[in-house]
């Protein structure tokens, strides 16, 4: 089944023409990498999903309903959650306050029922519990009481994906996760990352420069230049597409 | 960094300091009304007024980061809703109190719409404009019918009649003596209880899902708004909130003092200052600081009132503010509040977690159901010292 339809987004900024009629779609269940050289337009369409950017043209459709006419703060209630290239965290927080932000879309509790304290610190002990379980799962426990400022990059970016799932979400989108780790972190990473697909039948899009491990967590990928997809199809098919290889390295023309 | 005692947070032993603390102030609320001068009660009632006023910035500037210098016009809609209604309307003065609470809720909101689209420094000056037109608003010819114009309204206070008796237990009167003249303690009791209410309603707020969303707001608004915080309804909500809070001490000036003009301190600019220099000193986003800065912002303004002439001043002070005819005390506060942003950016309240660790460490309660890493992801070597 088909989770998430792009079709035809064009998106100028002024005279720029970050995506130019930009369609593909991800199948429900699958990893989805989307790769091109910087500055393709990877992040813009991140930001047209996430809501962040409203596209000059075009529809985003998500398990067959407009997300264009949502407003950006109804996405994680629908299911969608994402991290940001260059984090996006709340650094005077701790790692576990970060995270219990992340299920804000789960919860109920307003400012009356705050107020009041009705069903307030039962949703409060939830949260945490669920916060707490996600940490360690991605191997954060034991910086649970941490503020998040000042921590090393690697770990913000596993926190950043934490407070994602905080969300519940059905579909992940993670900007460039390994953007910035030691190449052995690289592989763990993607190992991470196919798990929790699996554990939170998840979805993913996943943005990505390096190649060795999007190319074998990925069950398809879409290859984009200049805002326009050039290739897609399978990690194996994908490689030997000769749009891609004079993409990625230049013609000997 | 080695600490003398560790506690657990929730445990028998933080139970029993939070209830020694709250034992000690309930000893003091107590004491002061029935014990203490007229002058201190006088002294503390003015303080619990700052109190509730800079708690309701600090939701709104502290935990939300929206910046606000026009806190002095809800607290003047308070006054001036409690003046009129009990002059014009013959309302009991304790009856307005929720009248101000929703009308400076609603302007809070009205004036939040602006703000939505702003921040910042733009934030700053649209909320300094409505803190400037509000005493010129109040004192507008074609409004003096209600606002009694730059005269001010009189006898806005609570009436001690025999209506309103006195309430004895055991014969001893918590209340004070309301017939007679020494009316101090009812007001000082009608204080405490405003700073108190306020202080519950700010922490309900920030300990639950909404001030987490606020500080989220306030450390990055686009990831908040991906995180699901509706970012329009919840800055429009804290605002009228604040506004409506702040509107309480407001009341409580004019029940107080029994007269009230357009030019008193805290219903100008002024007072926005004052409120906001109470926040940041005391510790901005922390429950108690606001609390602690209007205790250390009145008890200097206090001991420095007398100090207009030279031989009034202490000897050590002399040679700093002989030459001043007035008093020193916001001076004084003002070197305070910038030798603070040097030592302890983070206020008062900063400054005592900074050190308290060194006392005492409280561990917070472990959070999740399990403490094995699923996963076992060995994650980049991190050691505790981030703790610092």
């Amino acid at each position: 089944m088909t989770l998430l339809d792009v079709e035809d987004v064009t998106m100028r900024f002024g005279g720029i023409v970050a995506l130019d009629g930009l369609s593909f779609s991800i199948e429900e269940g699958h990893i989805c990498g989307l790769i091109g050289p910087n500055g393709a337009g990877k992040t813009t369409m991140f930001n047209v999903v996430s809501r962040i950017y409203q596209p000059t043209l075009g529809s985003v459709r998500f398990r067959g309903e407009e997300l264009l006419t949502v407003p950006a703060h109804a996405i994680a209630r629908l299911g969608i959650a994402r991290t940001f290239q260059n984090l996006a965290l709340f650094p005077t927080m701790t790692l576990l306050e970060n995270v219990m932000v992340g299920a804000h879309s789960q919860g109920r509790v307003g400012f009356g029922k705050a107020i009041s304290r009705i069903s307030a610190a039962g949703d409060n002990r939830r949260t945490r519990d669920d916060a707490g379980d996600l940490l360690h799962e991605l191997g954060l426990g034991h910086l649970a009481f941490v503020p998040a400022a000042g921590l090393p990059f690697g770990t913000l970016k596993r926190l950043e994906i934490a407070r994602a799932l905080a969300a519940r979400p059905s579909f992940l989108l993670l900007d460039e996760p390994a953007a910035g780790l030691p190449h052995g972190e690289v592989d763990e990473l993607g190992h991470t990352i196919s798990t929790i697909r699996d554990q939170f039948n998840l979805t993913v899009l996943l943005v990505e420069h390096h190649m060795s491990m999007v190319m074998s967590i990925s069950d398809r990928v879409v290859v984009m230049e200049f805002g326009r997809k050039i290739a897609e199809g399978t990690p194996s098919e994908v490689q030997n597409n000769e749009k891609v290889i004079e993409a990625y390295l230049g013609t000997t023309t | 960094m080695k600490s003398l005692f560790t506690i657990k947070s929730g445990g028998a032993a933080s139970w029993a300091m939070r209830l020694a603390v709250a034992a000690v102030l309930a000893a003091l609320m107590l004491w002061v009304p029935t014990r203490g001068s007229d002058s201190l009660i006088e002294v503390c009632t003015t303080a619990f007024t700052l109190m509730a006023a800079a708690l309701s910035l600090n939701l709104l500037l502290g935990y939300a980061g929206q910046i606000s210098l026009g806190h002095s016009a809800f607290f003047g809609i308070g006054t001036y809703t409690t003046a009129v209604m009990v002059t014009r309307w013959g309302w009991s003065p304790f009856h307005t109190l929720p009248v101000a609470f929703v009308l400076a809720f609603v302007v809070g909101v009205l004036v939040s719409l602006p703000a939505l689209r702003i921040k910042g420094v733009y934030l700053a000056l649209v909320t300094l404009a409505l803190g400037m037109v509000f005493p010129q608003f109040i004192k507008w010819k074609k409004l003096s019918w209600l606002t009694g114009g730059a005269k001010g309204i009189n006898d806005t206070g609570f009436k001690f009649t025999k209506d309103n008796p006195t309430y004895e237990i055991f014969g001893w009167n918590p209340w004070g003596n309301l017939r007679g003249q020494n009316v101090k303690p009812f007001y000082f009791w009608v204080g405490a209880i405003i700073v108190l209410v306020v202080y519950l309603i700010c922490r309900g707020v920030v300990k639950s899902r909404v001030g987490r969303s606020l500080v989220a707001i306030r450390d990055n608004s686009t990831a908040a708004a991906v995180m699901g915080v509706n970012l329009p309804v919840t800055k429009g909500i804290v605002f009228g909130l604040s506004a409506a809070m702040c509107a309480l001490p407001g009341s409580l000036s004019a029940i107080r003092t029994g007269t009230v003009t357009a030019d008193t301190q805290l219903l100008t600019v002024a007072g926005s200052i004052t409120f906001l220099v109470i926040m940041v000193v005391g510790g901005a986003g922390s429950l108690w600081g606001p609390i602690i800065g209007a205790a250390v912002y009145q008890f200097i303004i206090e001991r420095t009132g007398g100090w207009t002439e030279p031989d009034a001043i202490p000897a050590l002070f002399r040679p700093f503010f002989g030459w001043s005819k007035t008093a020193p005390g916001g001076g004084l506060f003002a070197i305070a509040l910038i030798l603070l942003m040097f030592v302890a950016p983070l206020g008062l309240v900063g400054l005592w977690r900074q050190h308290s660790v060194r006392l005492c460490r409280v561990v917070p309660k472990p959070a999740g159901t399990t403490t094995i890493s699923v996963m076992a992801a060995a994650p980049a070597a991190v050691d505790e010292t981030h703790t610092a």
